[in-house]
């Protein structure tokens, strides 16, 4: 079985912000929605954390973990939200999606999941992105896909290969010959939120 | 929300004296009210639900704080009604047929609730179509459907029985499973908040009985506010001790919810973890007013229906409103609060992301969080509040709910 998941080193991570942007124009999120945000570590966005003058600054991506044992999953009462046997991809269909926003509640992981609360807008007037993306819709939950579409063609989500430090990877965690498995075999890492039993498949370098 | 509701029916009440020309009034003004909500809600779909306060951090507001209560408001009728029948003990002077029908009421409400809140409500046939059977939704969806067919059999199959067509065999075994259905209607709906490991404030075994408890409180405070009224108004006639038992029945459903929010707030607190910031977002954070008019409403309102001297009328309505208060107010800490607290503890976690400044912090973060509802979520409200007052209007209007000596 195929368990697609993704390492980002935070080491490496510089705050760019770059694969956030990669991830809006590769998907053609509407205005106000991030499917990945680039928190900032301790107090303030971009603000470094410490007392001067042992200051350091850290920076934490979250986007949709895929979970193993994902909370959204188990809630949704129509089964918009599903898990992808196949890959683990967690999936959502737009055109089910009843936006009773039932599994927005019941992430732990707090601000992935989006709701369009209105008629989808964008900066530029119309919609961008590949054109394999489904169109985004009014009035219901959306997320990170793993940029399914383009695991479908046998390519890499984009925020892997935009992001200038080379922070991101992306692999199977089933294949122990992979080179994030590799990496999480080999390195010390953290996940978001263990205690909450969600066994996330976006690991994190430290 | 809740004072006004309660003080529109114990106003409009009386006025059913006159030959139910004021109960005609009643019933125009919610229909009125009722198509008022029906515009709003259309607004709401057609301009987007960006005309809500709700956003993605808060994503849950009025309607759903609305659907727990009015769930909640919906078992004391039919617990009120049924107990005595299940166990054979003597009621409470036939006001059985009333309290149902604020059940039958209250459970439209609430399905009207969750209904508006929906962002796609014409999709909600996928619901019986594609029913995920492991979700807390679906099996709210489920009880509720049931609960409010059962509470109209119920109350029709009293209505027989009084008419010797339904035995007496018959009913009680349809007031037992009513007063299961009833349980679970209020556990399910605590299942939705109390199953979900993301928020801690929500994540606790107490949920499902602590609500059973709160939905007795605002339930048992409706009956006796809309008996005194249709008293006052002439609708039935009631011996006092009947009162006074449904005065003390009300304050020990009171004593044993607040001694489950004592449990609650000890064991969120002790560990000094975590918990402790739920525990003063209660106490003195952004929903210190809702907690403290919880606490001092529910220990006034048990004084009240303690001390005999104090069991007089007017101060009855008062205890039963300001249990229907409190129980709102306890709605509104769980859900605003459960969305209060974020798990990630990184800065611009609880920000939309895009909405940064050189000096954004935490603080600031959280200031901005504090959900309160548009003007047209409360217009959309109060038109699902009034279908749930037609409804109740029109079953005093046209169905036999009056004590059957006094017909």
């Amino acid at each position: 079985m195929t368990r697609y998941g993704m390492v980002i080193d935070k080491k490496k991570c510089i705050g760019c912000n770059t694969c956030a942007i990669a991830c809006k124009s590769e998907n053609g999120v509407p205005d106000d929605i991030w499917w990945n945000r680039i928190l900032t570590e301790g107090e303030g966005v971009d603000v470094p954390f410490g007392e001067f003058p042992n200051c350091s600054i850290g920076y934490l991506p979250v986007n949709c973990q895929h979970c193993e044992n994902p909370a959204c999953v188990k809630v949704c009462p129509v089964g918009a939200t599903w898990k992808d046997p196949d890959t683990g991809i967690v999936r959502q269909d737009y055109d089910k999606c009843i936006g009773c926003r039932m599994c927005m509640a019941a992430c732990p992981y707090t601000g992935v999941r989006s709701f369009n609360w209105e008629e989808p807008r964008y900066a530029i007037g119309f919609a961008t992105g590949d054109a394999d993306v489904p169109a985004h819709q009014k009035h219901t939950v959306e997320k990170c896909t793993f940029c399914y579409h383009r695991v479908a063609r046998g390519e890499e989500p984009e925020c892997i290969g935009s992001c200038p430090g080379r922070a991101r990877f992306w692999g199977d965690l089933d294949d122990p010959e992979s080179e994030v498995s590799k990496m999480v075999a080999t390195r010390s890492h953290e996940q978001l939120l263990p205690e909450m039993g969600t066994k996330p498949s976006v690991y994190y370098l430290v | 929300m809740t004072e006004n509701v309660s003080t529109a029916g114990a106003v409009k009440a009386p006025a059913a004296k006159k030959g139910g020309a004021g109960l005609n009034i009643a019933i125009g003004v919610s229909a009125v009210l009722v198509v008022l909500g029906i515009v709003l809600w259309a607004m709401q779909l057609s301009g987007g639900m960006i005309q809500t306060a709700m956003r993605n951090l808060d994503s849950w507001g009025l309607y759903i704080t609305s659907f727990m209560f009015f769930v909640g408001l919906s078992a004391g009728g039919l617990i009120i009604s049924s107990v005595p029948k299940a166990f054979g003990i003597e009621g409470f002077g036939g006001i059985a047929k009333v309290a149902v029908m604020t059940s039958i009421a209250s459970t439209v409400a609430a399905i009207g609730l969750v209904v508006v809140d929906m962002g796609q409500p014409f999709r909600v046939w996928e619901l019986f179509v594609y029913s995920n059977l492991g979700s807390p939704l679906m099996w709210d969806i489920i009880v509720l459907g049931t609960y409010l067919i059962l509470s109209c059999v119920y109350l029709w199959a009293q209505v027989q029985s009084e008419k010797g067509k339904v035995s007496h065999v018959a009913l009680r075994v349809i007031s037992v499973i009513a007063l299961v259905c009833a349980i679970l209607v209020h556990s399910v709906t605590a299942w939705i908040f109390g199953l979900q490991q993301s928020h801690e404030m929500w994540h606790t075994a107490l949920l499902a009985p602590w609500f059973v408890s709160s939905a007795l409180v605002c339930g048992t405070g409706l009956v006796m506010a809309a008996v005194i009224a249709l008293r006052a108004a002439g609708y039935l006639k009631l011996g006092q001790s009947h009162l006074v038992k449904l005065a003390k029945l009300l304050a020990v459903f009171l004593l044993v919810d607040l001694y489950f929010f004592g449990c609650d707030l000890l064991t969120e607190a002790f560990p000094a973890g975590s918990g402790m910031a739920v525990v003063e977002m209660l106490v003195s954070g952004p929903l210190a007013p809702f907690f403290w008019i919880e606490i001092v409403g529910c220990i006034a309102a048990a004084v009240i229906c303690l001390v005999p001297q104090l069991r007089t009328n007017p101060l009855l309505v008062v205890a039963s409103l300001l249990a229907i208060a409190a129980i709102f107010c306890k709605r509104v800490q769980l859900l605003v609060g459960g969305f209060q607290i974020a798990n990630i503890d990184y800065a611009g976690v609880m920000t939309p992301f895009t909405v940064t400044n050189w000096e954004g912090n935490m603080a600031q973060a959280y200031q901005g969080m504090v959900y309160w509802p548009t003007p047209l979520e409360f217009g959309v409200t109060l038109g699902v509040v009034a279908l749930g007052f037609l409804i109740f209007f029109l079953g005093l209007k046209f169905l036999p709910l009056k004590p059957q000596n006094q017909e």
